[in-house]
């Protein structure tokens, strides 16, 4: 709780951390409240053609696609999507990567190279590359996005908390732990994860972002969640072929992307000053 | 799984070339002193929407290639001008016996293949049993009509084809005997392959234009062929590419910029009147036969009950589609018959009314239990707008169903057998030849399963049986009224959903001059075109 107090008040001075946290806190309450925010629940999926491709303004405040559909409702449900896709494919990736990461660090010898080798294969191609084959391979659909993304985001977190696990293990307080006979899981659990989770939280808020950025390109190559669901990736994909006339069709999706991962990476900058003192930013010029 | 993998590498390495080619292009645009490709006097650059990945003119029927057969290849026969009429090509006449059962075709004499050598009988002998051999292509149309070993060449121009059964199909397809010439092909075939590695790279041909260059990832480049037997006017192209460009913006803005001359797809009205307002493009018009629908399989469950079919029918908002989303560029069709060809009944057809599709889904013995896949052609964007709107109007009648894109190859694989086909799928079904056999004959008819015109697997007895009275017959009213009443029946039992036929409309920079256009082709014959 104390640290829980400490991070909040720390976020509120760093200016632009705390606008990256409000911008989350947004992003939750819109797509918590996404039927509250549009005019009917329908709204993000008719169609009404007769009213196709119209600019900004009265009915519509984000202007309509190329079906008819209402860009904002579209957008505001998109934020559903979007939120879905981030959260559940890093918390997957959270729960592959840090129990192999811990594991590997923690015993070493064979173990850990047979893991962290496979780790190495998956960071050995470029994430949007391996997620595109999966996607591909599983056919266009929500979940195969959170599986493609899960299956390719997991090995950041295992590289992260091996390294940080291997210099913990030979810290003092473990070497005497160990020498008390406390058990090597316990040991994980109550020692060293709780002295990595700092950097696994920076990596969560920056992973998110990342996330959001790579299921947007997915939905924008066709691969994510198929038609008519209202994805910000797949919006801009169909927007192109109604550029530059059409401008807003790709303006609010191109806007909700650029937020929330910029939200998530200003988040994701401020925790690590506040949480990891060795990399911190020269901020203020006061050192 | 693995054909999948295999198609996203072919995928992934075509998307890398294509970029290396458009990166130089677009370089080569930039540097001011380098002549555009185009501008090159005599040139005339086409963006195709699809790929050229084979040569081979007896293994594809399609539009999307149909540029090959056309230019580098001449069949026997050919459609020309609009409306259609067949011509005589590479033949110079033909009999047909008292029995309906044999064709006589005499060749010309002047006809010689790009190496110099006089096309004769021998070589469209080969050319028919070649086709009939690989089995791919036309193969499934002569096949109903015509067993190998059944053509003979009576002498060096004369060449018989004995049917099977007396039909004028046979002379409709004549178009797609290209012949090849057969001591090259032959020289090259390996293990008894009939040449197939080498012709689909390499082009041995009497085409108006000779190939110079091919690369599967990028298309073609032909040069005029001199000794063309049709001789040539005063005015001509020296030489042709046909370039594979997928993006349609890429299509849009380039012939605007004049990287092409021409291009081709489905474009949308917002494409056309893009490139109509830059005022270097001519929107060419014609009247065409190419209608769009939704196939719907009628085999299973719950679409085997006519009243869901029906109810999907009215579920489809046809004004919305035709007049807002493509902006009236298309004519309500809604039989299987092209509304401009003889054969079409004139007053049925559904219309978009949701009460009416309550009501027939009320009458429905099938209950829905569960969501239908409807496919669309993945890269084709009309296909997918047509699929979302069919699925919320079927939303707003209580049938719950999912989109889903998969590429052509993919979807032509999958309706073959009635195991893989989609629930329902909507693509185009264009004009091969100007008949209503084209459509309703091997869309509808029980005898047609296994090709992707006839993806919707409809059998009625009734419907066969007037197909076959009205290929039989030679007298155009008779065959009309067997056609009306099939459309009818077809139409009543909503084997489908059809939405329009258009018009086509070819984007052409204003100097080019002289595209000559029939439905069957549209208009990718170059040989009478030039440059300005």
């Amino acid at each position: 709780m104390k640290a829980l107090v400490f991070i909040v008040s720390r976020l509120y001075r760093d200016r632009s951390a705390f606008l990256g946290a409000l911008i989350i806190l947004a992003l939750v309450v819109v797509a918590l409240a996404a039927p509250l925010l549009v005019s009917h629940p329908d709204a993000a999926w008719a169609m009404n053609p007769q009213v196709r491709l119209r600019p900004p303004g009265g009915e519509f405040l984000f202007g309509t696609d190329r079906m008819g559909g209402d860009i904002y409702a579209r957008v505001i449900y998109g934020a559903r999507i979007t939120l879905t896709i981030a959260v559940v494919a890093v918390g997957v990736s959270l729960l592959i990567g840090v129990p192999v990461g811990l594991v590997a660090g923690f015993y070493g010898h064979w173990l850990g190279e047979v893991l962290m080798r496979v780790s190495d294969i998956f960071l050995a191609v470029p994430q949007i590359v391996l997620a595109i084959a999966i996607a591909l391979t599983l056919g266009p659909s929500i979940e195969n996005v959170i599986l493609a993304l899960s299956l390719t985001y997991w090995p950041w977190f295992t590289r992260l908390v091996y390294a940080e696990t291997q210099s913990l293990k030979n810290e003092v307080f473990i070497e005497a732990a160990m020498a008390l006979g406390v058990p090597p899981w316990r040991i994980i659990v109550t020692h060293i994860l709780p002295n990595v989770a700092s950097p696994i939280i920076v990596r969560t808020s920056i992973g998110m972002g990342f996330t959001i950025l790579t299921a947007a390109a997915l939905g924008f190559l066709g691969l994510g969640a198929p038609p008519p669901a209202p994805e910000w990736g797949r919006m801009i994909s169909e927007s192109r072929e109604h550029l530059p006339d059409a401008w807003w069709y790709a303006l609010a999706p191109g806007l909700a992307i650029f937020l929330v991962v910029m939200g998530f990476n200003l988040l994701g900058d401020g925790l690590r000053d506040i949480l990891d003192p060795r990399i911190r930013r020269a901020q203020h010029g006061r050192g | 799984m693995h054909a999948m993998s295999k198609d996203l590498w072919a995928r992934l390495s075509t998307g890398l070339k294509v970029g290396a080619v458009a990166g130089l292009a677009a370089l080569a645009g930039t540097a001011a002193i380098a002549p555009s490709p185009a501008d090159a006097k005599g040139r005339f650059v086409f963006a195709n929407e699809s790929e050229y990945d084979t040569l081979d003119p007896h293994t594809v029927w399609d539009v999307g290639r149909v540029a090959v057969r056309l230019n580098l290849y001449d069949g026997l026969m050919r459609w020309q001008n609009n409306p259609p009429v067949l011509e005589h090509w590479l033949a110079e006449s033909h009999t047909l016996s008292p029995d309906g059962g044999t064709y006589t075709f005499k060749l010309r004499k002047n006809a010689k293949f790009h190496d110099g050598t006089p096309v004769t009988a021998k070589d469209v002998v080969y050319s028919m049993e070649r086709i009939l051999a690989l089995g791919k292509g036309a193969a499934s149309q002569f096949k109903k009509v015509i067993e190998p070993g059944a053509a003979k060449a009576l002498d060096a121009h004369t060449v018989e084809f004995k049917l099977k059964v007396p039909t004028q199909v046979f002379l409709w397809l004549t178009t797609e005997i290209h012949v090849v010439n057969s001591a090259l092909v032959q020289k090259n075939e390996k293990d008894k392959d009939w040449g197939q590695a080498w012709l689909s790279k390499n082009v041995a041909g009497s085409g108006a234009f000779k190939l110079k260059q091919f690369d599967p990832a990028i298309g073609f480049v032909a040069e005029r062929f001199p000794a063309h037997f049709k001789g040539w006017g005063a005015k001509y192209l020296d030489e042709i590419e046909f370039r594979a460009v997928k993006e349609v913006n890429t299509r849009v803005l380039g012939t605007i910029k004049g990287d092409f001359h021409g291009a081709g797809g489905y474009m949308t009205t917002d494409q056309l009147n893009k490139m109509k307002e830059s005022g270097n493009v001519n929107i060419l018009e014609e009247e065409s036969m190419r209608i769009m629908l939704f196939f719907l399989h009628n085999q299973r469950a719950p679409l085997n009950d006519v009243n869901v079919r029906r109810a999907i029918n009215y579920a489809f908002d046809y004004d919305g589609f035709n007049k807002n989303i493509l902006g009236g560029l298309v004519q309500r069709n809604p039989t299987p018959v092209p509304g401009n060809l003889w054969g079409a009944p004139k007053d049925v057809g559904y219309s978009y009314d949701l009460d009416k599709a309550k009501a027939e889904l009320a009458k429905a013995a099938a209950k829905i239990d569960r969501p239908l896949e409807i496919v669309f052609l993945s890269g084709f964007s009309q296909s997918e707008q047509a699929a979302t709107l069919m699925q919320n109007g079927l939303q707003k009648v209580g049938i719950q169903s999912k989109v889903v894109g998969n590429p052509w190859p993919t979807v032509v694989d999958k309706v073959q057998k009635p195991d893989t086909a989609p629930d329902i799928v909507v693509y185009w079904i264009s004009a091969y030849y100007a008949d209503p056999h084209n459509w309703i004959g091997e869309m509808y008819h029980s005898g047609q399963w296994g090709t992707f015109k006839a993806a919707s697997f409809y059998k009625n007895a009734k419907v066969d049986e007037l197909l076959d009275k009205a290929m039989k017959s030679t007298v155009q009213a008779e065959r009309a009224k067997h056609y009306e009443e099939a459309a009818r029946i077809v139409t009543n039992d909503a084997a489908g959903v059809w939405i329009y036929n258009t018009k086509w409309y070819g984007p052409y920079r204003k100097e080019v001059k002289g595209i000559s256009f029939s439905p069957i082709g549209s208009a990718q014959e170059m040989r009478t075109a030039w440059v300005e």
